[in-house]
């Protein structure tokens, strides 16, 4: 499959030039690139359901490595191996004489390969899970020994029922195959969609006369806005221009030509303002498994502003921003340092430039951080493509999207 | 002669080596201006402002402690002792002495010539550095088994539960003792074991799911670790309160994978756990600072992490641990520091909640308090109270996450998981 490999090389070129930028850009090219490279895929014969995991897998392996802050890309991956575990699942359930062919030898094995790090650690994690939400807590007891003890060839009982119901079985593949893609495509048009459904909650957020302040630019917003005022209420936006790209002018504008009031403001006047705000709404970059945001930079100083003055803080994203990470040391590893020449124009320090003096180094600096981590507490509400949550429910959001297992996105070196 | 506390044993040690100490500063002690620059304490004599110029030993508290006169020379000596015993493994516990003769009273189950002891067989198991008690407790049942002339379920069972009710009375302050106890005791009650025919069989089972259960404990510590081990990052200092296995396997990892950290200590009185924590880092070559229990609060701005173990996780999400957490806690979410517990999931309170339908502690006092004797080292004077509670409750707003062999959790998901698991 040369076109694949082709299409996925373009795309990390993409993601590593920063060409394609924005979750939901990411999103919808990484969902589009792993449904053509599941369509592409071979099916083999026994055990189908890994092999596209494992291709899956590879690709979602590159296409995150290429960009690891656009957190997005590695949801999605994630996203889909899900789907492709649910699909297989349900398929296994109808056919009964397959069952705990391919789901099984899964768990064999990261039995298998337990010493090694990262991924035997969340793969455990989430097979000690699965024990304990069965009945009760002897399972404990139970189980556990019985996968560790007894590793029983998955092949073994599998090969001779697979080859009397091989004409079945080609068909079940196909199907499954099927079924994969259709469930990408419903993602993807889950993602096209989140806007009109986050903003059909508009009206039961926003009320008449409110004082809404935002910072910078965000769509999932401005589409959240404007269907309160398509549906007759009544506000007044305070947008803070979000330095240093002053997407916040460009979202006035569009607010304006819908017809809503607007006030631009500087974001040092957030403290200023806030006091007459009812209510900040915000977009995010990403949402982490703790219920923290990763949102433009600017945009935990206004959170902060917010609980001083005890105002409402929500965040409206879809949920392909939801990441089933727990951030470690957010501030500097989630971070992107953007070009200093959205700060200042080339050759405006030029004479605090110089290399000569001081060792080779300059004295000046010009950082340009992408993005702010604003913690859980700090966080009214979320408003999704499925309703509004609480930080604190994020867990089970993403227990609902994710499977414990695909938490490392990592080949196994023996496979 | 001037005497010190334990922790001065160590302080001194440490600036033997490094002589140039904060508490002689000699700008602290400025003679020439004493109205402009009053003296840093009120014991220290202007007049003589360096009463002890050889060893760097804050000249305050040496005064404060020959006014005072509380400490004594055997705890100096014990102190002195403590340090060179740590070495020695899960040692000085005050009621093992007491206990064994208890033991003998009551521990004895089993007819036969040979007398048997759960508790020296507990006792055994708890020796063994890498075992939890709850492991070490079902070990010990599960030895009661093997040893057991029982002849039909019926009596089996009931000398189990003799075993397992001698061995949490003889220590009532361990959570997870009793925990592996009523853990181990469902189990045989209550599964399948019971379903199979022959009598030996299923004795045979309950041995082997017995000592499973040491692997078990031990895959979960490693899961833990694995995942514990990606908070730590270079560079980074972490404060650790009180010992627990758990957390030395989360550093050990991070250790051996050449992250770079520093540890501070608490010195864990009164069984002084830290010190047994910090011969262990020690020796895997860490940075390890020792502090007193009271100055969590003076080195937390330092302090990237704390991370504790716990003895119990409640079903509100908060833990009971060794006395100080709350505290430790408090300080922690009062400086914005993230408080990380490592806990395996067996320690998820489950069999106190069938005991008592939930265990949801409201305040310090829902908790049976777990005594421990305290030593002071002088006689307390009649009609003084001590409090001897060993653990606290830290609930669940002041911890930032939980490692458990579930996965990493919040607070909010351990209580969605026990209210799951015990609906």
């Amino acid at each position: 499959m040369p076109d694949v490999q082709a299409l996925v090389n373009d795309f990390v070129l993409k993601l590593k030039r920063r060409k394609i930028e924005g979750s939901h850009a990411s999103a919808q090219h990484t969902a589009e690139l792993l449904r053509s490279v599941i369509s592409h895929q071979r099916m083999p014969y026994t055990n189908q359901a890994g092999a596209l995991i494992d291709a899956v897998k590879a690709v979602g392996e590159q296409l995150i490595a290429a960009n690891p802050v656009e957190l997005a890309v590695g949801n999605i991956v994630r996203r889909v191996l899900h789907i492709i575990r649910e699909e297989d699942l349900s398929s296994t359930a109808t056919a009964i004489e397959g069952l705990g062919l391919s789901a099984g030898s899964d768990d064999d094995d990261e039995g298998q390969h337990e010493d090694r790090p990262a991924l035997s650690a969340a793969a455990l994690a989430a097979a000690a899970r699965s024990t304990l939400r069965a009945p009760s807590l002897q399972t404990l007891l139970e189980d556990i020994p019985d996968s560790a003890a007894a590793p029983q060839p998955p092949s073994s009982g599998g090969d001779s029922e697979g080859k009397s119901k091989s004409a079945d079985k080609n068909i079940r593949s196909r199907k499954l195959k099927h079924d994969v893609i259709e469930a990408i495509n419903e993602l993807i048009q889950d993602i096209d969609t989140c806007h009109e459904q986050i903003s059909e909650q508009a009206v039961e957020h926003i009320h008449q006369n409110e004082v809404i302040l935002t910072l910078g630019r965000s769509r999932t917003v401005k589409e959240f806005l404007c269907a309160a005022k398509e549906k007759n209420r009544s506000f007044r936006v305070f947008v803070a221009e979000g330095a240093p790209r002053y997407q916040g002018h460009v979202l006035a504008k569009e607010l304006v030509s819908k017809g809503i009031q607007t006030t631009v403001i500087t974001d040092s006047a957030v403290f200023a303002m806030i006091s007459r705000v009812n209510m900040v709404i915000v977009g995010a970059h990403a949402i982490m498994a703790n219920g923290g945001v990763i949102a433009p930079v600017g945009i935990n100083m206004v959170a902060l502003a917010a609980q001083r003055h005890a105002v409402p803080f929500v965040v409206v994203a879809g949920s392909h921003k939801l990441c089933p990470l727990y951030p470690h040391n957010p501030e500097v590893l989630l971070n992107d340092l953007k070009c200093p020449s959205d700060l200042l124009d080339f050759g405006e320090f030029s004479d605090c430039m110089d290399f000569g003096s001081h060792g080779g180094s300059p004295l000046l600096h010009v950082v340009n951080p992408a993005f702010d981590y604003v913690p859980p507490k700090l966080v009214s509400l979320f408003i999704t493509d499925t309703g509004g949550h609480n930080p604190s429910y994020m867990y089970r959001l993403i227990a609902d999207y994710y499977s414990a297992d695909d938490l490392v996105v990592k080949r196994r070196s023996t496979s | 002669m001037w005497l010190r506390s334990a922790s001065f044993v160590l302080d001194q040690r440490q600036q033997q080596e490094e002589p140039s100490s904060f508490f002689y500063d000699p700008r602290f002690y400025d003679p020439r201006d004493p109205a402009q620059l009053p003296p840093p304490s009120p014991s220290i004599d202007p007049m003589d402002q360096n009463p002890n110029p050889n060893h760097g030993i804050s000249a305050y508290y040496q005064t404060r402690a020959e006014h005072h006169a509380v400490v004594t020379s055997d705890w100096l000596a014990q102190a002195q002792a403590a340090v060179g015993r740590d070495a020695a493994p899960s040692s000085g516990r005050p009621t093992a002495a007491a206990s064994s003769s208890s033991a003998a009273r009551t521990g004895s189950v089993g007819g036969g010539g040979k007398p048997f002891s759960v508790i020296d067989e507990f006792n055994y198991w708890r020796k063994k550095p890498d075992l939890a008690e709850a492991v070490a407790a079902i070990m010990a049942l599960a030895a009661v088994i093997r040893s057991s002339e029982a002849t039909t379920m019926m009596e089996l069972e009931i000398e189990l539960k003799k075993a397992s009710d001698t061995l949490k009375s003889w220590d009532t302050t361990s959570i997870s003792l009793s925990a592996g106890c009523d853990l181990f005791m469902r189990y045989v009650t209550r599964t399948s074991a019971l379903e199979y025919e022959d009598f030996d069989a299923a004795k045979l089972r309950l041995i082997e799911r017995g000592e499973k259960f040491g692997e078990i404990s031990l895959k979960a510590r490693r899961t833990i670790a694995m995942l514990g081990q990606d908070f730590i990052f270079d560079g980074c200092t972490i404060l650790v309160h009180g010992f627990s296995r758990v957390v030395l396997e989360v550093l050990k990892l991070a250790a051996s994978n050449r992250k770079l950290f520093r540890v501070l200590c608490t010195e864990g009185r009164p069984d002084r756990t830290g010190l047994r924590l910090s011969n262990e880092l020690a020796a895997l070559g860490v940075p390890v600072k020792l502090l007193i229990d009271s100055a969590v609060a003076y080195t937390m701005d330092e302090v990237d992490m704390v991370f504790v173990g716990a003895d119990g996780v409640v079903e509100s999400g908060g833990i009971i641990n060794m006395m100080g957490t709350y505290q430790i806690a408090l300080v922690a979410h009062s400086m914005n520091k993230p408080v990380y517990v490592a806990a395996e999931s067996y320690k998820n309170d489950s069999c106190e909640l069938l005991q008592f339908a939930r265990l949801y502690p409201l305040d310090q006092k829902d908790l049976a308090p777990a005594l421990r004797s305290i030593d002071f080292g002088v006689p307390i004077p009649s009609g003084v109270e001590v409090e001897t509670s060993a653990r606290d409750y830290t609930p669940p707003q002041y911890l930032t996450l939980l490692f458990t062999d579930l996965g990493v959790l919040t607070p909010s998901v351990v209580s969605d998981e026990l209210i799951q698991l015990y609906l």
